[in-house]
């Protein structure tokens, strides 16, 4: 080992040191903003400044009690909730024919859904303004969280599709071909074959377009009417300074929630992954 | 399926009914799936492109009678004159700061796409095309390249133009180029030592480094906001060891084109690190013991093996970030300022801001659409490359 360091090719033993102190810098420019925001969502001030006085939950009792602010976060909710359940379940059905079937236009419809993950999201955002405003052509739906619902499904299909289209193409193909020679229809065979065996990527898809919409402000702030989405009122707040502080503890339970959900969607694709390898 | 269907008799069997059953079937569930997301797409999304279109020429406006539309300046019927205000004054070319060449927008832009072009049709032209892509990508951008020093941005070159919104385009440009500029800088060194520094946990120490990126975006820029404000926390540190006095705080590290950079730089940079290390975690080592072997210096073999091999990794990356920076919005909403001011805002200040014009939104949005969807399909190479591994 000792003699494999000094034949590395790849780097030198100080250009190795130099690389090592890199990426420590690296990671503390990284972390240390969110850590900052952590540290100073207890601070017992009122403006946001060294030196740290002492430590306080007044914060977090005030924005939790705020109406404002809990309205807005059932509605991010909803909304949320909403699009992970409507964006996987048009993405599993649109992944399942992309990669199963023999479909005429496939190179349209693959590119026609990947489509939106290219368009600023400033562009969407104004092209469903344009849609949903009043007066505006046929669509019987008004500003509001559900255009905001709308526009985010949009948003996050794509996202869903990279993650469950390689999980259904990666499965074997004889096991289904073996449950429609014993009989079974191809929903049958979709429902306790194919589900079962994607379930893991189902999940970190549903998460993913949770967190996707819950963060997305751009087009949910062209759409929202008077009841506004978290991040909109978030948004909002930030860009009239001085209340900061009331915006902090909500903003750091926020990150690590999404954190979290992040990381449980990590493990469970890794879980699925493995689960597959075991049944190939 | 189809081998199997021939090889049967040519009398219609009682199976081979069956079996055109389950085709029909098939065929009709097929479309039953893809339906629904497509046809979601088409409302949604591709018809309300198709209005924006209309709108920058004058085919729909907001205002819904005579006397609105005199006030918003919209225009009734069909007209270009939108899109000639738009791109008509021309483009300034200035080095240095020193002289400006004046030329037509159109020669800029038949100019752009050749090179674009050139940069992506170069690598299939020789064996060492992907050097001719950077090198073209490297001319392409030079013209936007600026060193940030303190208050301000050195510029090598610049695009300029007489028209307020086509400038308010570059500058964006400039603003994201460097960014991206910066973070693939900054990413290189750490996904190379994640490739060959690390010999265990890989894995970990890169979720480790992508965690951040997949949480909320706008509390990343709040961050920031509480460390380089006025009464933030650099300014009150340094106040505090004696270095200011409190009535003159470093103001150029919130509100300017630096915070804008550094910023985005921030917000991308742990996205970007994963195209290059998966370029380098896939080379083959044995080439770079190959080129030591041959007598070459680790630095000769970096720079003949381990980059070329890296570089349409580190291509991808910087799309990857240049791409979406383009059309910046929230960032420079927040931290920008009016120095820091993006042509993504100026977009939506016209739909939902002061000035209200949907028209002329229309047409800004048409154009960064253009320009976007002509970089993402030109480059869709390299996309794919860093994005296939990506997934």
């Amino acid at each position: 080992m000792r003699r494999g360091d000094t034949t590395d090719v790849t780097m030198s033993r100080n250009g190795r040191r130099l690389l090592v102190l890199f990426f420590g810098a690296f990671l503390v420019f990284l972390y240390l903003p969110t850590v900052m925001l952590t540290v100073f969502s207890f601070n017992d001030s009122t403006v946001v400044a060294f030196p740290f006085s002492s430590f306080t939950t007044r914060w977090y009792e005030a924005a939790f009690e705020n109406v404002e602010i809990r309205k807005a976060f059932w509605a991010s909710i909803r909304v949320a909730g909403g699009t992970a359940i409507v964006a996987t379940a048009l993405a599993v059905l649109v992944s399942y024919a992309l990669a199963r079937r023999r479909l005429r236009l496939k190179g349209v419809i693959s590119a026609l859904v990947l489509f939106p993950l290219v368009v600023p999201t400033v562009v969407l955002g104004i092209a469903l303004l344009i849609l949903f405003r009043p007066n505006g052509p046929v669509i019987p739906i008004p500003l509001g969280l559900w255009a905001v619902l709308i526009g985010h499904v949009v948003f996050a299909l794509p996202f869903c599709i990279l993650l469950l289209l390689p999980r259904i193409a990666s499965i074997d193909r004889r096991i289904e071909e073996a449950a429609f020679d014993l009989g079974a229809s191809w929903f049958a065979t979709f429902r306790r074959i194919l589900l079962p065996l994607i379930t893991p990527a189902l999940i970190s898809s549903l998460l993913i377009a949770f967190v996707i919409s819950i963060d997305e402000v751009v087009i949910a702030s062209f759409l929202v009417q008077d009841q506004v989405t978290y991040p909109v009122y978030l948004y909002s707040g930030l860009r009239i300074s001085g209340q900061t502080q009331l915006l902090m503890p909500i903003a750091t339970v926020m990150i690590v929630v999404s954190f979290l959900l992040v990381l449980a969607a990590e493990f469970i694709r890794r879980y699925g992954e493995r689960r597959l390898g075991v049944a190939k | 399926m189809a081998t199997r269907a021939t090889a049967t008799a040519p009398a219609i069997t009682v199976d081979e009914r069956r079996r055109w059953a389950r085709r029909l079937g098939d065929r009709l569930s097929t479309w039953s799936m893809t339906l629904p997301a497509v046809a979601l797409l088409i409302v949604f999304f591709l018809v309300p492109i198709y209005y924006i279109a209309r709108f920058s020429l004058g085919l729909d406006r907001f205002a819904q009678n005579e006397a609105a539309a005199e006030l918003t300046g919209e225009f009734a019927d069909f007209t270009t004159k939108l899109w000639a205000d738009f791109l008509g004054p021309g483009v300034n070319i200035g080095i240095l700061g020193l002289t400006a060449f004046h030329f037509p927008t159109w020669l800029i832009g038949v100019v752009f796409v050749l090179l674009v072009l050139g940069a992506v049709f170069g690598t299939k032209l020789r064996r060492r095309g992907g050097w001719i892509a950077v090198a073209c990508f490297a001319l392409l951008l030079t013209p936007f390249l600026t060193i940030p020093a303190g208050n301000h941005l050195i510029r090598v070159a610049e695009l300029s133009s007489e028209g307020d919104r086509l400038r308010l385009f570059f500058r964006s440009i400039t603003m994201a180029t460097t960014s991206s500029v910066w973070a693939v800088l900054i990413a290189f060194p750490v996904a190379y030592f994640l490739a060959f520094g690390l010999k265990k946990s890989k894995l970990t120490w890169l979720l480790v480094i992508i965690a951040p990126f997949l949480t909320s975006y706008l509390l990343r820029i709040f961050a920031w906001k509480v460390i380089l404000g006025d009464q933030g926390l650099i300014n009150t540190a340094l106040v505090e060891v004696g270095v200011r006095d409190p009535d003159h705080p470093l103001s150029f590290l919130i509100y300017s084109q630096f915070t804008v950079i550094l910023v985005l730089l921030y917000a991308w940079v742990p996205f970007i690190v994963l195209p290059i290390f998966i370029a380098l975690e896939n080379m083959d080592r044995r080439l770079l013991e190959a080129g030591t072997d041959l007598g070459a210096s680790r630095l000769a073999t970096f720079r003949k093996v381990t980059l070329p091999i890296a570089a349409p990794g580190v291509v991808a990356a910087f799309l990857f970030v240049f791409i979406p920076s383009m059309g910046e919005y929230i960032t420079p909403s927040l931290v920008g300022g009016t120095n820091g001011f993006m042509f993504g805002q100026a977009i939506a200040l016209q739909f939902v801001g002061g000035t209200l014009n949907w028209q002329t939104g229309s047409v800004l949005a048409v154009f960064l659409l253009a320009v976007v969807l002509f970089l993402t399909f030109t480059t869709s190479k390299f996309l794919r490359q860093g994005g296939g591994a990506t997934a």
